[in-house]
Protein backbone atom coordinates (compact mmCIF):
# COMPACT_ATOMS: atom_id res chain seq x y z
CA UNK A 1 0.00 0.00 0.00
CA UNK A 2 2.96 2.28 -0.77
CA UNK A 3 1.06 5.02 -2.55
CA UNK A 4 -1.35 4.79 0.08
CA UNK A 5 1.12 6.74 2.70
CA UNK A 6 1.50 10.15 0.62
CA UNK A 7 -1.75 10.97 1.34
CA UNK A 8 -2.50 14.58 3.14
CA UNK A 9 -2.39 14.12 7.21
CA UNK A 10 -4.66 16.82 8.34
CA UNK A 11 -7.76 15.33 8.14
CA UNK A 12 -9.44 15.53 11.14
CA UNK A 13 -7.27 17.81 13.08
CA UNK A 14 -8.44 20.85 11.64
CA UNK A 15 -12.09 19.84 11.87
CA UNK A 16 -11.84 19.90 15.48
CA UNK A 17 -9.60 22.85 15.65
CA UNK A 18 -12.16 24.74 13.45
CA UNK A 19 -15.34 23.80 16.02
CA UNK A 20 -12.83 24.83 19.16
CA UNK A 21 -12.50 28.67 17.96
CA UNK A 22 -16.03 29.03 17.20
CA UNK A 23 -16.76 28.02 21.15
CA UNK A 24 -17.65 31.26 21.74
CA UNK A 25 -20.42 31.80 19.90
CA UNK A 26 -23.05 29.27 21.10
CA UNK A 27 -25.61 28.66 18.56
CA UNK A 28 -23.39 28.18 15.74
CA UNK A 29 -20.85 25.76 17.77
CA UNK A 30 -24.40 23.43 18.16
CA UNK A 31 -24.79 23.16 14.37
CA UNK A 32 -20.58 23.52 14.12
CA UNK A 33 -21.06 19.93 16.03
CA UNK A 34 -23.96 18.66 13.70
CA UNK A 35 -22.47 19.61 11.00
CA UNK A 36 -18.87 18.37 12.30
CA UNK A 37 -20.09 14.81 12.29
CA UNK A 38 -21.84 15.38 8.98
CA UNK A 39 -18.85 16.48 6.94
CA UNK A 40 -17.06 13.00 8.12
CA UNK A 41 -17.33 10.18 5.88
CA UNK A 42 -20.44 7.65 6.84
CA UNK A 43 -19.52 4.48 8.79
CA UNK A 44 -21.95 2.28 7.04
CA UNK A 45 -20.62 -0.12 3.99
CA UNK A 46 -20.27 0.91 0.78
CA UNK A 47 -19.49 0.01 -2.94
CA UNK A 48 -15.82 -0.21 -3.80
CA UNK A 49 -15.15 1.81 -7.01
CA UNK A 50 -12.90 1.02 -9.34
CA UNK A 51 -11.73 2.53 -12.37
CA UNK A 52 -8.86 2.73 -15.09
CA UNK A 53 -6.18 4.64 -13.02
CA UNK A 54 -4.53 5.74 -16.48
CA UNK A 55 -7.51 7.85 -17.54
CA UNK A 56 -7.51 11.21 -16.12
CA UNK A 57 -11.28 11.81 -17.49
CA UNK A 58 -12.42 8.44 -15.66
CA UNK A 59 -10.42 9.64 -12.46
CA UNK A 60 -12.62 13.18 -12.27
CA UNK A 61 -15.94 11.50 -12.55
CA UNK A 62 -15.18 8.96 -10.25
CA UNK A 63 -14.14 11.50 -7.69
CA UNK A 64 -17.15 14.02 -8.86
CA UNK A 65 -20.00 10.86 -8.61
CA UNK A 66 -18.21 10.62 -5.35
CA UNK A 67 -18.52 14.15 -4.09
CA UNK A 68 -22.22 14.40 -5.30
CA UNK A 69 -22.78 11.41 -3.39
CA UNK A 70 -21.27 12.54 -0.19
CA UNK A 71 -22.50 15.97 -0.07
CA UNK A 72 -26.62 15.13 -0.93
CA UNK A 73 -27.01 13.43 1.68
CA UNK A 74 -29.99 14.51 3.86
CA UNK A 75 -28.26 16.08 6.91
CA UNK A 76 -26.06 17.56 4.76
CA UNK A 77 -26.90 19.85 1.81
CA UNK A 78 -29.51 18.68 -1.13
CA UNK A 79 -28.33 19.24 -4.78
CA UNK A 80 -29.79 21.70 -6.89
CA UNK A 81 -30.37 20.40 -10.32
CA UNK A 82 -30.96 23.68 -12.40
CA UNK A 83 -27.47 23.23 -14.90
CA UNK A 84 -28.69 19.97 -15.48
CA UNK A 85 -32.27 20.13 -15.84
CA UNK A 86 -32.03 22.97 -18.52
CA UNK A 87 -29.12 21.09 -20.32
CA UNK A 88 -31.73 18.29 -20.95
CA UNK A 89 -34.39 20.73 -21.84
CA UNK A 90 -32.97 22.28 -24.55
CA UNK A 91 -31.10 19.07 -24.97
CA UNK A 92 -34.64 16.66 -25.51
CA UNK A 93 -36.38 19.35 -27.44
CA UNK A 94 -33.68 19.62 -29.96
CA UNK A 95 -34.11 16.21 -30.14
CA UNK A 96 -38.00 16.50 -30.52
CA UNK A 97 -37.93 19.05 -33.28
CA UNK A 98 -35.76 16.73 -35.14
CA UNK A 99 -37.94 14.00 -34.93
CA UNK A 100 -41.15 16.25 -35.74
CA UNK A 101 -38.68 17.44 -38.95
CA UNK A 102 -37.98 14.14 -40.36
CA UNK A 103 -41.56 12.98 -39.78
CA UNK A 104 -43.40 15.91 -41.78
CA UNK A 105 -40.54 15.54 -44.61
CA UNK A 106 -41.47 11.93 -45.04
CA UNK A 107 -45.39 12.26 -45.06
CA UNK A 108 -44.77 15.94 -47.61
CA UNK A 109 -43.93 16.05 -50.50
CA UNK A 110 -39.81 17.63 -50.78
CA UNK A 111 -40.97 20.68 -52.33
CA UNK A 112 -43.76 21.72 -50.48
CA UNK A 113 -42.22 20.53 -47.08
CA UNK A 114 -39.12 22.97 -48.02
CA UNK A 115 -40.46 26.32 -45.54
CA UNK A 116 -41.76 23.92 -42.35
CA UNK A 117 -38.21 21.61 -42.63
CA UNK A 118 -36.39 25.04 -42.77
CA UNK A 119 -37.97 26.23 -39.81
CA UNK A 120 -37.09 22.76 -38.26
CA UNK A 121 -33.44 23.30 -39.45
CA UNK A 122 -33.01 26.37 -38.15
CA UNK A 123 -34.94 25.70 -34.56
CA UNK A 124 -32.83 22.91 -34.25
CA UNK A 125 -29.57 24.73 -34.71
CA UNK A 126 -30.23 27.40 -32.31
CA UNK A 127 -31.42 25.29 -29.70
CA UNK A 128 -27.90 23.10 -29.97
CA UNK A 129 -25.95 26.22 -29.91
CA UNK A 130 -28.01 27.73 -27.00
CA UNK A 131 -27.33 24.29 -24.90
CA UNK A 132 -23.77 24.53 -25.96
CA UNK A 133 -23.35 28.25 -25.05
CA UNK A 134 -25.27 27.33 -21.50
CA UNK A 135 -22.71 24.92 -21.03
CA UNK A 136 -19.72 26.09 -21.73
CA UNK A 137 -19.95 29.40 -20.29
CA UNK A 138 -23.06 29.37 -16.85
CA UNK A 139 -22.43 25.64 -16.19
CA UNK A 140 -18.43 25.71 -16.98
CA UNK A 141 -16.62 23.55 -14.62
CA UNK A 142 -19.39 23.26 -11.95
CA UNK A 143 -20.35 19.87 -10.68
CA UNK A 144 -22.19 20.04 -7.67
CA UNK A 145 -24.60 22.88 -6.65
CA UNK A 146 -26.38 22.36 -3.13
CA UNK A 147 -28.91 23.94 -1.01
CA UNK A 148 -29.51 24.06 3.26
CA UNK A 149 -32.07 25.37 5.18
CA UNK A 150 -31.65 25.18 8.78
CA UNK A 151 -33.99 27.08 11.34
CA UNK A 152 -32.33 28.49 13.98
CA UNK A 153 -34.41 31.51 15.22
CA UNK A 154 -34.46 32.49 11.84
CA UNK A 155 -34.71 30.29 8.35
CA UNK A 156 -30.93 30.39 7.04
CA UNK A 157 -30.29 29.66 3.59
CA UNK A 158 -26.79 28.06 2.65
CA UNK A 159 -25.85 27.64 -0.95
CA UNK A 160 -22.60 26.19 -1.88
CA UNK A 161 -21.05 25.32 -5.26
CA UNK A 162 -18.78 23.24 -6.27
CA UNK A 163 -16.50 22.88 -9.61
CA UNK A 164 -13.69 20.54 -10.55
CA UNK A 165 -10.91 20.35 -13.09
CA UNK A 166 -8.26 18.11 -13.64
CA UNK A 167 -4.29 19.14 -14.18
CA UNK A 168 -2.60 16.50 -16.30
CA UNK A 169 0.61 15.19 -15.15
CA UNK A 170 3.71 16.71 -15.69
CA UNK A 171 7.02 15.07 -14.81
CA UNK A 172 7.52 16.92 -11.49
CA UNK A 173 4.13 16.28 -10.57
CA UNK A 174 0.99 14.00 -11.22
CA UNK A 175 -2.57 14.09 -12.06
CA UNK A 176 -3.92 16.22 -10.16
CA UNK A 177 -7.70 16.94 -9.34
CA UNK A 178 -8.86 20.11 -8.07
CA UNK A 179 -11.57 21.84 -6.18
CA UNK A 180 -13.24 24.99 -5.89
CA UNK A 181 -15.99 26.09 -3.31
CA UNK A 182 -17.95 29.08 -3.19
CA UNK A 183 -20.51 29.30 0.28
CA UNK A 184 -22.90 31.88 0.54
CA UNK A 185 -25.20 31.64 3.80
CA UNK A 186 -28.59 34.00 3.53
CA UNK A 187 -31.71 34.84 5.58
CA UNK A 188 -35.29 36.40 4.72
CA UNK A 189 -35.35 34.69 1.21
CA UNK A 190 -31.93 35.74 0.12
CA UNK A 191 -32.07 39.17 0.91
CA UNK A 192 -30.16 39.56 3.72
CA UNK A 193 -26.40 37.95 3.45
CA UNK A 194 -25.18 36.82 6.39
CA UNK A 195 -21.87 35.34 5.25
CA UNK A 196 -19.70 34.04 2.03
CA UNK A 197 -16.38 32.24 1.60
CA UNK A 198 -14.45 31.04 -1.15
CA UNK A 199 -11.78 27.76 -1.01
CA UNK A 200 -10.03 25.96 -3.89
CA UNK A 201 -7.49 22.90 -3.12
CA UNK A 202 -5.58 20.15 -4.97
CA UNK A 203 -5.03 16.97 -4.55
CA UNK A 204 -3.33 14.51 -6.81
CA UNK A 205 -4.82 11.29 -7.98
CA UNK A 206 -2.73 9.53 -6.78
CA UNK A 207 -4.20 10.40 -3.21
CA UNK A 208 -6.99 9.10 -3.86
CA UNK A 209 -6.58 5.90 -6.01
CA UNK A 210 -3.89 3.23 -5.69
CA UNK A 211 -2.15 0.98 -8.12
CA UNK A 212 -5.38 -0.90 -9.18
CA UNK A 213 -7.24 1.29 -9.54
CA UNK A 214 -9.59 1.30 -6.49
CA UNK A 215 -10.88 4.57 -4.77
CA UNK A 216 -10.23 5.95 -1.57
CA UNK A 217 -13.57 7.10 -1.12
CA UNK A 218 -12.84 8.00 2.84
CA UNK A 219 -9.69 10.06 2.37
CA UNK A 220 -11.28 11.88 -0.77
CA UNK A 221 -14.52 11.83 1.47
CA UNK A 222 -12.58 13.44 4.45
CA UNK A 223 -10.94 15.49 1.99
CA UNK A 224 -13.91 16.99 0.77
CA UNK A 225 -15.93 17.30 3.86
CA UNK A 226 -12.06 19.20 5.59
CA UNK A 227 -12.89 21.41 2.35
CA UNK A 228 -16.23 22.33 2.95
CA UNK A 229 -16.19 22.80 7.12
CA UNK A 230 -13.31 25.20 6.61
CA UNK A 231 -15.52 27.26 4.14
CA UNK A 232 -18.91 27.15 6.12
CA UNK A 233 -17.14 27.96 9.29
CA UNK A 234 -14.15 29.79 8.39
CA UNK A 235 -14.21 34.03 8.10
CA UNK A 236 -17.06 35.75 6.20
CA UNK A 237 -15.18 37.78 3.22
CA UNK B 1 -20.98 -8.77 -18.62
CA UNK B 2 -22.28 -4.99 -18.04
CA UNK B 3 -22.97 -5.55 -14.25
CA UNK B 4 -20.45 -3.49 -12.92
CA UNK B 5 -21.44 -0.67 -15.51
CA UNK B 6 -25.47 -1.13 -14.92
CA UNK B 7 -24.97 -1.19 -11.43
CA UNK B 8 -22.89 2.57 -11.58
CA UNK B 9 -26.19 3.43 -13.84
CA UNK B 10 -28.72 2.47 -11.18
CA UNK B 11 -26.31 4.65 -8.47
CA UNK B 12 -26.25 7.83 -10.48
CA UNK B 13 -29.82 8.30 -11.12
CA UNK B 14 -32.68 8.90 -13.10
CA UNK B 15 -30.85 12.17 -14.35
CA UNK B 16 -27.40 10.55 -15.74
CA UNK B 17 -29.40 8.32 -17.49
CA UNK B 18 -31.60 10.68 -19.11
CA UNK B 19 -28.01 12.58 -20.19
CA UNK B 20 -26.41 9.65 -21.62
CA UNK B 21 -29.13 8.57 -23.56
CA UNK B 22 -29.44 12.42 -24.84
CA UNK B 23 -25.76 12.31 -25.99
CA UNK B 24 -26.46 9.03 -27.93
CA UNK B 25 -29.73 10.64 -29.87
CA UNK B 26 -28.09 14.03 -29.92
CA UNK B 27 -25.67 12.48 -32.42
CA UNK B 28 -27.80 10.89 -34.38
CA UNK B 29 -30.24 13.72 -34.40
CA UNK B 30 -27.47 16.09 -35.56
CA UNK B 31 -26.50 14.16 -38.08
CA UNK B 32 -29.89 13.44 -39.40
CA UNK B 33 -30.00 17.52 -39.20
CA UNK B 34 -27.07 17.87 -41.08
CA UNK B 35 -28.48 15.87 -43.99
CA UNK B 36 -31.76 17.47 -44.39
CA UNK B 37 -30.21 21.02 -44.39
CA UNK B 38 -27.91 19.80 -46.83
CA UNK B 39 -30.69 18.85 -48.91
CA UNK B 40 -32.01 22.35 -48.48
CA UNK B 41 -29.35 23.92 -49.59
CA UNK B 42 -28.77 21.76 -53.04
CA UNK B 43 -32.39 21.52 -52.93
CA UNK B 44 -32.70 18.20 -53.52
CA UNK B 45 -34.41 15.81 -51.58
CA UNK B 46 -31.47 13.61 -51.37
CA UNK B 47 -27.85 15.34 -51.71
CA UNK B 48 -25.31 11.73 -51.72
CA UNK B 49 -27.01 8.62 -53.09
CA UNK B 50 -24.85 5.46 -53.89
CA UNK B 51 -24.29 4.06 -57.59
CA UNK B 52 -26.17 0.41 -57.63
CA UNK B 53 -25.70 -0.78 -61.01
CA UNK B 54 -23.32 -0.86 -63.81
CA UNK B 55 -25.43 1.26 -66.27
CA UNK B 56 -22.94 4.09 -66.29
CA UNK B 57 -19.50 2.73 -66.31
CA UNK B 58 -16.79 3.79 -67.54
CA UNK B 59 -17.38 6.92 -65.48
CA UNK B 60 -19.09 5.75 -62.39
CA UNK B 61 -19.06 1.89 -60.63
CA UNK B 62 -21.49 0.20 -58.49
CA UNK B 63 -20.46 1.32 -54.96
CA UNK B 64 -19.70 5.04 -55.90
CA UNK B 65 -20.62 8.10 -53.97
CA UNK B 66 -22.15 10.77 -55.41
CA UNK B 67 -23.05 14.45 -54.94
CA UNK B 68 -26.23 16.28 -56.10
CA UNK B 69 -27.55 19.41 -56.73
CA UNK B 70 -30.54 20.65 -58.12
CA UNK B 71 -30.47 24.31 -59.29
CA UNK B 72 -34.06 25.37 -59.82
CA UNK B 73 -32.76 28.64 -62.17
CA UNK B 74 -30.88 26.26 -64.09
CA UNK B 75 -31.57 24.44 -67.28
CA UNK B 76 -30.33 21.16 -67.67
CA UNK B 77 -28.22 20.52 -70.90
CA UNK B 78 -27.37 17.25 -73.10
CA UNK B 79 -24.65 15.90 -71.35
CA UNK B 80 -25.50 16.49 -67.75
CA UNK B 81 -25.68 13.22 -65.41
CA UNK B 82 -29.20 13.47 -63.49
CA UNK B 83 -30.23 11.29 -60.94
CA UNK B 84 -34.39 10.95 -61.31
CA UNK B 85 -37.29 8.97 -59.78
CA UNK B 86 -40.43 7.87 -61.94
CA UNK B 87 -43.50 7.43 -59.77
CA UNK B 88 -44.51 4.22 -59.28
CA UNK B 89 -40.87 3.16 -59.03
CA UNK B 90 -38.55 2.75 -55.80
CA UNK B 91 -35.07 3.50 -56.72
CA UNK B 92 -33.73 6.66 -58.35
CA UNK B 93 -31.54 6.28 -61.74
CA UNK B 94 -28.49 7.74 -62.38
CA UNK B 95 -28.45 8.55 -66.44
CA UNK B 96 -27.05 11.08 -68.74
CA UNK B 97 -29.61 13.54 -70.51
CA UNK B 98 -29.23 12.66 -73.95
CA UNK B 99 -31.82 15.07 -75.40
CA UNK B 100 -33.84 18.20 -73.63
CA UNK B 101 -36.88 20.01 -75.54
CA UNK B 102 -38.63 23.11 -74.60
CA UNK B 103 -42.66 23.09 -74.73
CA UNK B 104 -43.76 26.16 -76.94
CA UNK B 105 -46.17 28.21 -75.02
CA UNK B 106 -49.63 27.51 -76.67
CA UNK B 107 -52.29 29.41 -77.47
CA UNK B 108 -49.97 32.69 -78.04
CA UNK B 109 -47.30 30.51 -80.26
CA UNK B 110 -44.30 31.76 -78.58
CA UNK B 111 -41.52 30.94 -76.50
CA UNK B 112 -40.74 32.46 -73.56
CA UNK B 113 -37.50 34.48 -73.52
CA UNK B 114 -36.67 33.62 -69.30
CA UNK B 115 -34.90 30.25 -69.64
CA UNK B 116 -37.13 28.15 -67.29
CA UNK B 117 -40.09 30.08 -68.23
CA UNK B 118 -41.22 26.82 -70.00
CA UNK B 119 -40.86 23.24 -68.27
CA UNK B 120 -38.08 20.91 -70.21
CA UNK B 121 -38.81 17.54 -71.48
CA UNK B 122 -36.02 15.68 -71.06
CA UNK B 123 -34.82 11.97 -72.51
CA UNK B 124 -32.20 9.88 -71.02
CA UNK B 125 -29.52 6.76 -71.58
CA UNK B 126 -27.14 5.04 -69.57
CA UNK B 127 -23.49 5.24 -71.07
CA UNK B 128 -23.26 1.03 -70.60
CA UNK B 129 -26.76 0.75 -72.12
CA UNK B 130 -27.51 -0.25 -75.81
CA UNK B 131 -30.62 1.88 -75.80
CA UNK B 132 -32.74 4.99 -74.40
CA UNK B 133 -34.61 4.63 -71.13
CA UNK B 134 -37.75 5.01 -72.72
CA UNK B 135 -38.69 1.77 -71.48
CA UNK B 136 -38.34 2.71 -67.68
CA UNK B 137 -40.17 5.78 -68.54
CA UNK B 138 -43.26 3.23 -67.32
CA UNK B 139 -45.33 4.79 -69.96
CA UNK B 140 -44.27 8.31 -69.84
CA UNK B 141 -42.53 9.91 -73.46
CA UNK B 142 -40.54 12.18 -71.59
CA UNK B 143 -38.91 13.09 -68.23
CA UNK B 144 -40.12 16.03 -66.89
CA UNK B 145 -38.08 18.71 -64.31
CA UNK B 146 -40.40 17.85 -61.38
CA UNK B 147 -38.90 14.03 -61.89
CA UNK B 148 -35.45 14.76 -61.37
CA UNK B 149 -33.62 15.08 -58.28
CA UNK B 150 -30.29 16.39 -59.18
CA UNK B 151 -27.47 16.81 -61.27
CA UNK B 152 -24.17 14.73 -60.74
CA UNK B 153 -21.42 17.41 -59.00
CA UNK B 154 -19.05 15.42 -58.30
CA UNK B 155 -18.69 11.69 -57.06
CA UNK B 156 -16.18 9.50 -54.79
CA UNK B 157 -15.23 6.02 -55.66
CA UNK B 158 -15.78 2.79 -53.31
CA UNK B 159 -17.19 4.63 -50.24
CA UNK B 160 -20.94 3.60 -50.94
CA UNK B 161 -20.41 0.02 -51.09
CA UNK B 162 -20.84 0.77 -46.67
CA UNK B 163 -24.77 1.54 -47.58
CA UNK B 164 -24.95 -1.49 -50.17
CA UNK B 165 -23.81 -3.52 -47.53
CA UNK B 166 -26.01 -2.15 -44.95
CA UNK B 167 -28.81 -2.18 -47.30
CA UNK B 168 -28.15 -5.81 -47.90
CA UNK B 169 -27.11 -6.97 -44.63
CA UNK B 170 -29.59 -5.45 -42.12
CA UNK B 171 -28.25 -7.11 -39.58
CA UNK B 172 -24.82 -5.12 -39.83
CA UNK B 173 -26.44 -1.84 -39.18
CA UNK B 174 -28.67 -3.02 -36.13
CA UNK B 175 -25.45 -4.24 -34.33
CA UNK B 176 -23.93 -1.19 -35.73
CA UNK B 177 -26.57 1.30 -34.05
CA UNK B 178 -26.51 -1.52 -30.83
CA UNK B 179 -23.19 -1.03 -30.57
CA UNK B 180 -23.19 2.68 -30.36
CA UNK B 181 -25.77 2.91 -28.65
CA UNK B 182 -24.20 0.86 -25.93
CA UNK B 183 -21.05 2.70 -26.08
CA UNK B 184 -22.72 5.78 -25.39
CA UNK B 185 -24.50 4.94 -22.58
CA UNK B 186 -21.53 3.34 -20.47
CA UNK B 187 -18.91 5.89 -21.78
CA UNK B 188 -18.81 9.45 -19.97
CA UNK B 189 -17.37 12.69 -21.74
Amino acid sequence: MAPRNRKAENGESSLSAGTSTKASETSESSTDGVLASALLPPTEGREVVKVNNASVTEMKHACDDALKRFLSRPELFNQIYTHTDVRLGLGWASVFVALGTGLYGWKVDFEKSKPAVWAGVILYVLLTTIQTLYAYFVEGDIVFVGKRKTFDKRIVTERITLTSTSTPSKPSSPPAYSLGLTYMRSTSGGKSLLGRGRAKGDRGYNTFFDEKGVMDQEAFERWVGEMVGRVMVGKNE
Amino acid sequence: MFSDELKALRRLGFRHVLLQVLNFVQVLASGFMMWKGLGLITNTESPIVVVLSGSMEPAFYRGDLLFLTNPADQRYATGDITVYKIPGADIPIVHRVLETHDVVAKPDDYVAASPLAQPQLLLTKGDNNPVDDLDLYQGLEWLERRHIIGKVQAFLPYVGYVTIAMNDFPQLKYALLGGLGLLALIQRE
